[in-house]
């Protein structure tokens, strides 16, 4: 990506290597009320529109939800899928972005990864929703139970099983471990029970160059290692549609489709995490317009890789000629949920067009409007894969219809305060910026300097 | 005793250092905001063991993975339309994901064991290094070493020079 040089990563000027620990730390250590009133505020909706309703749901069991014989999955699964997508550009830019050293990365991938950590406890919590009887779930991990049973690794979902608990451990090693030497500097600027805390976070760091050569190189192993264990996570959640031979579903396609939807939603969702970092911590100074205008470009380039593929998809479906897919595409874009299909065009594939203007992709609040677009696209996209496939698979008298209830409608509004209440949590608890990493981008403390 | 000196740039610190080195001073930290890679060069740290780590953790995690797979496949047959019991495919993905997750593991023990740390013990440490300051440390100095190592540090451009007792 070419650099322009008009613009900077620090919109108001460069601030001092200790200006940066000042404003940083600021943020975790100062809490207004607007701030508890804020997290008050999200756990209430989270409790109110996601607990309660599946608290009802385990009474009631799962008929509660409007899944049925035909649909058997429904929007807990979609909504699995978006986090899970959500997860993605955090951990996965920002693995990207440290192997080939940009530094514009620097200011901006503590909360991006953050919110890769977040979205995927999210997508968990949708597994254990749909699960129904939820305290049976120790029964997909290989451990000994009472009946001898063995789960079957030759299923899709035991493959999701391993890919995911594989991605939450590894984002949480690779977000703590970039976090150490920011612990550090919490555990010197505060006192009392905070202090002791954060003397144990840090693991008594000092800063010595044997530690910070280690941390590199253990880093830059995480991000090797990440990588592929991104790409892998979505192919596989992909998998678990794919490798059933449901019409609209059975795509070889599925797997680059779902990871190119995953790093496009999750790279709106950094935008729209940007924004409110910028507008409610304070961090205007840190992430400047050319976070923005590099972002916009990313989201361009998803934008129309994901087009392709949509394209592609259809094209597949046409041209294999067979019934029971071309009435699958029928449905899709033609039946009931069709206007839901060419929403998800319209804020997907059209609207990403718009960043080709530097003006709307260098304004923070358009850009916050066309973030969120995409990400109610990204969410439509997943209820359509889920609710015009199953319904609408082979005979005639099998055919079905989903529509969510207000259980699934009220959980899926829940899952987004859960997403904020973790989010604020963290913003209390971890640097927000990686403080080590943003002075890496200032001038070097030298006499020339 | 430890001899601690402050230093406000990189080039004074890293002078510093150097003199230290090639005087015969082995127990020297150099501690700094930021990572600085000369400092690195001073004291000769070249590749980091942590690699062998993750590379052990890789292949444990591969053989790991394969192997759960087998031994759950034997342990609870599931015979499923005359196909394998032991099915390889599959059971490649499951690999995959082990490997990574062993190699993050093992990377992260190589980290702790590398770096020395959790260090619970009191180290000499100031807190500026943390922010904007060099900070050079001489441990274990024997009384006629330290002076010395004193002059070095002081001839280097320290702002700040301080004796701090070593303690375990």
């Amino acid at each position: 990506m070419s650099r322009d040089a008009s613009l900077t990563m620090f919109d108001h000027g460069q601030p001092s290597y200790a200006e940066v620990n000042k404003d940083v730390l600021s943020v975790m250590l100062e809490t207004g009320p607007r701030y508890w009133m804020l997290l008050g505020g999200t756990m209430s909706v989270a409790a109110i529109f996601f607990f309660m309703p599946w608290i009802y749901q385990l009474f009631v069991g799962v008929g509660a939800a409007g899944m049925n014989r035909s649909a058997v999955w429904g929007t807990y699964l979609s909504n699995f899928i978006f986090w899970i997508g959500l997860s993605h550009s955090g951990t996965l830019l920002s693995a990207v972005l440290h192997i080939t050293n940009s530094q514009w990365r620097k200011s901006i991938y503590r909360s991006a990864e953050a919110m890769t950590l977040f979205s995927l406890m999210t997508a968990v919590l949708f597994v254990m929703v749909h699960l129904g009887r939820v305290w049976y779930v120790h029964w997909s991990f290989p451990i000994p139970n009472q009946m001898g049973l063995w789960p079957n690794f030759r299923s899709p979902l035991m493959f999701d099983v391993m890919a995911i608990t594989t991605y939450l451990i590894a984002s949480s090693i690779f977000i703590y471990m970039g976090s150490v030497p920011d612990f550090a500097a919490v555990r010197d600027a505060s006192t009392g029970l905070r202090r002791r805390l954060y003397t144990i976070f840090s693991f008594g760091w000092r800063g010595t160059a044997r530690e910070w050569h280690t941390l590199g190189w253990a880093y830059t192993f995480f991000a090797v290692f990440v990588i592929p264990l991104a790409v892998s996570v979505h192919s596989i959640v992909s998998w678990d549609f794919a490798l059933s031979v449901v019409p609209g579903l059975h795509h070889t396609i599925f797997a680059p489709y779902f990871v190119c939807g995953a790093i496009f939603s999750g790279t709106a969702g950094i935008v729209t995490v940007m924004y409110c970092l910028r507008k409610f911590l304070n961090f205007e100074r840190y992430i400047g317009q050319e976070h923005l205008d590099n972002l916009g470009k990313l989201l361009i380039l998803l934008s129309m890789i994901w087009s392709y593929i949509n394209i592609l998809e259809l094209f597949g479906s046409w041209y294999g000629g067979t019934s029971f897919e071309l009435e699958a595409l029928k449905f899709k874009l033609t039946g009931f949920y069709a206007p839901l299909y060419w929403e998800m065009i319209l804020f997907c594939a059209f609207v990403p067009l718009l960043m080709f203007s530097r003006k709307i992709r260098l304004s923070w609040n358009k850009m916050l409007v066309v973030s969120i677009l995409i990400n109610i696209g990204m969410l439509t996209e997943r209820f359509i894969i889920v609710a015009t496939s199953q319904p609408r698979k082979f005979l005639p008298d099998a055919f079905g219809f989903y529509f969510p209830s207000w259980i699934e409608i009220s959980i899926t509004v829940g899952s987004f305060a859960i997403f904020a209440t973790l989010f604020l949590i963290f913003i209390k608890c971890v640097p927000a910026i990686s403080i080590y990493e943003v002075k890496e981008t200032l001038k070097p403390l030298r006499r020339n300097a | 005793m430890a001899i601690v000196g402050t230093f406000a740039c990189e080039e004074d610190f890293l002078a510093a250092a150097e003199n230290l080195k090639s005087s015969g001073f082995d127990t020297i930290s150099l501690l700094s905001p930021v990572p600085v890679q000369e400092a690195q060069d001073v004291l000769g740290l070249g590749k980091s063991p942590v690699r062998h780590f993750s590379l052990a953790g890789a292949i444990i995690g591969a053989f790991f993975g394969f192997g759960m797979c087998v031994v759950t496949a034997l342990t609870f047959i599931l015979p499923t339309g005359g196909r394998a019991i032991i099915t390889v495919p599959p059971y490649l993905i499951i690999t995959y994901e082990m490997t990574i997750l062993m190699g993050v593991i093992f990377t992260l023990i190589g980290f702790h064991v590398v770096s020395e740390l959790p260090a619970w013990r009191n180290r000499p440490y100031l807190p500026c290094a943390n922010i904007d300051r060099f900070v050079v440390v001489v441990e274990n100095a024997a009384d006629s070493e330290a002076a010395r190592a004193e002059t070095i540090i002081r001839e280097a451009g320290a702002v700040e020079i301080q004796h701090v007792e070593d303690s375990e």
